[in-house]
């Protein structure tokens, strides 16, 4: 089975740490998707995994192997990055053409790929009057040329018309549901928490959350809103109860990731007046948000397999 | 090995650069071999006689412009790939960077080669043209076959090497329009510069290394009827050749420890 694996890997450019001491797994079966806002160090940790950007210190192993060592590497993973580019002369056909000799791979393969992500039609002209949907999605086939194991999408859906990114989320559930592995980066949440299992959440190059994204949804607690003219001393009784809080304008105080009895009995045994209280049901955005905007800590959970297999979806027209 | 070959032989063909590289070795060998065959004999400049061997020589000697057509075809060879940031996939496919470069290496000799063949190509059918056209009369046929045989081998090995000394260039300067202009500005600028100045120095540098392959046999006598152009006494041809493939080698492992090494982002 195919694996992905991290350990204490990080990357200085210069003065600029952009992945910290990372270290995390993922199995195959899942989706997993690699979160955070832009510069967490993302980008940076999958082309590491590629051999793309050669790692400051630890190791980004595939199958337990570095990228470079992978005896059959375009059999192995597909890629499909931002940075990738094409030669716009050269025709889409061509230029999955190039790559397939490589690996050893036929033309036969080339025209099924870009018949799967749609291309066929447009297959012989030059790329560089591709639009850029077709272009992802001609470097989405070249990451299938080699029929992988592994699949390593960066922010996938840029690009994308609606169709596309609906397309793309039924390819990858399809693909993992045979046993294969998906990790595919976004700094939409909203986006990839359609397509995915796992969640992997980086900050300022650090995991700052994991897990299934099921369960973390369920761990995500409501945020309390409390009128008081008390604010000071319930931020201050708050924080010392180890629940987060800020106040907001004026006698509002926002106490995360907690519930609204917590809230409650704690203002009681302190006998403070509350004026208001609610609670606002926590989507995943602001866990995304609470995750990505403290200091670097780490939920502990396991991943859990996906769904069961759906059948091949159709490429977009 | 093999495969990555194949890959980079493909490649070439399916820009339209590379014909475009083609198209001008052998447009502009026309052109200025028609210039040589037009130009009348002048004593004055020391302009050989139509139908002499000089003549021939001077009329083949058009060829070697191949060998400036080969180092940019060779320099485009990898300096695209960063430009187009094909390098991504490339080196996707194949991460062992250096085999990358080793394959782009030895495709470019053959490069290099292909474009000597047109120039030759071209060479002779003017050869045979200004011999058909009463250039001295079919007699002369004999003498230009000989001169293409003295300026064409020379020229060719040259051609073949500046292909992959044009790829060890853009590996080291990866930049496409940078690393063309720093050759060509090396080759017809800086080189004759130095020669003429320094010229034990200068029998070491690329150009005058070409020309010690290209001058086999014939330049010497070129230079005979040019009156002497250069004061740079041209090594013997093997070593030229070995200067070339040395500056190749040197420059793309100098890239390798570099551009090639490098993050690519």
């Amino acid at each position: 089975m195919a694996t992905i694996e991290a350990q204490h890997l990080t990357k200085h450019f210069g003065h600029v740490v952009a992945v910290d001491d990372l270290s995390f797994s993922v199995q195959a079966g899942t989706v997993t998707g690699f979160l955070g806002p832009n510069g967490a160090g993302k980008t940076t940790t999958l082309r590491m995994l590629l051999g793309l950007v050669r790692p400051s210190s630890g190791r980004a192993l595939v199958n337990g192997t570095r990228y470079e060592e992978l005896p059959d590497p375009e059999r192995t993973v597909g890629a499909v990055l931002e940075s990738s580019g094409f030669h716009p002369a050269r025709t889409a056909r061509n230029h999955l053409r190039a790559i397939a000799m490589v690996a050893g791979i036929g033309s036969a393969r080339v025209d099924e790929v870009l018949e799967l992500v749609g291309l066929s039609a447009d297959a012989r002209r030059p790329v560089g009057g591709y639009s850029m949907g077709m272009r992802q999605r001609l470097e989405l086939a070249r990451a299938l040329l080699g029929d992988p194991q592994v699949l390593i999408l960066d922010e996938p859906a840029n690009g994308l018309d609606p169709q596309g990114i609906a397309w793309i989320r039924n390819f990858l559930r399809w693909f993992a549901a045979q046993g294969r592995l998906v990790l595919i980066s976004s700094h939409l949440l909203a986006e990839a928490a359609q397509t995915v299992d796992d969640v992997i959440v980086l900050n300022h190059g650090r995991m700052v959350g994991h897990g299934n994204l099921a369960e973390l949804r369920e761990r995500a607690t409501t945020t309390v809103r409390v009128r008081t003219p008390d604010a000071e001393r319930l931020v201050q009784a708050l924080s010392q109860a180890g629940i987060q809080a800020r106040q907001q304008a004026g006698d509002v105080v926002e106490a995360s990731a907690t519930t609204v009895e917590a809230v409650g009995r704690l203002m009681a045994d302190k006998g403070l007046v509350v004026l208001e209280m609610t609670a606002s049901g926590e989507s995943l955005e602001e866990l995304f948000f609470q995750m990505t905007s403290g200091g670097p800590s780490t939920g502990g959970m396991a991943a859990v397999s996906s769904s069961g297999p759906r059948s091949m979806p159709e490429a977009p027209s | 090995m093999s495969r990555l070959l194949r890959s980079e032989v493909f490649k070439l063909r399916t820009v339209w650069s590379t014909w475009l590289l083609v198209g001008l070795t052998a447009v502009l060998i026309a052109g200025l071999s028609a210039l040589v065959g037009y130009v009348p004999h002048r004593h004055a400049i020391n302009f050989p006689a139509k139908g002499t061997a000089s003549w021939f020589d001077l009329l083949f000697s058009v060829m070697g412009l191949c060998v400036d057509l080969a180092l940019v075809l060779g320099a485009i060879m990898i300096t695209s790939e960063f430009r187009h940031k094909t390098v991504t996939p490339t080196f996707l496919a194949e991460p062992r960077r250096g085999r990358m470069a080793a394959a782009k290496l030895i495709v470019a000799l053959g490069g290099g080669l292909a474009l000597a063949v047109v120039a030759g190509v071209v060479g002779l059918v003017y050869g045979f043209a200004s011999v058909a056209t009463g250039v001295g009369g079919l007699a002369n046929i004999g003498t230009m076959l000989t001169e293409f045989r003295h300026v064409w081998p020379g020229l060719a090995a040259a051609a073949v090497l500046y292909g992959a000394y044009g790829v060890g260039l853009g590996a080291l300067l990866k930049n496409q329009v940078v690393t063309i202009v720093v050759a060509l500005v090396a080759l017809a600028v800086v080189e004759p510069i130095v020669g003429s100045a320094v010229p034990s120095v200068g029998r070491w540098l690329p150009g005058y290394a070409a020309q010690a392959l290209e001058s086999v046999a014939a330049s010497a006598r070129m230079h005979a009827a040019f009156g002497a152009t250069s004061s740079v006494h041209l090594l013997v041809w093997w070593a030229g050749a070995l200067v070339i493939i040395g500056y190749g080698v040197l420059l793309a492992a100098l890239g390798s420890f570099t551009t090639l090494r490098a993050d690519v982002t």
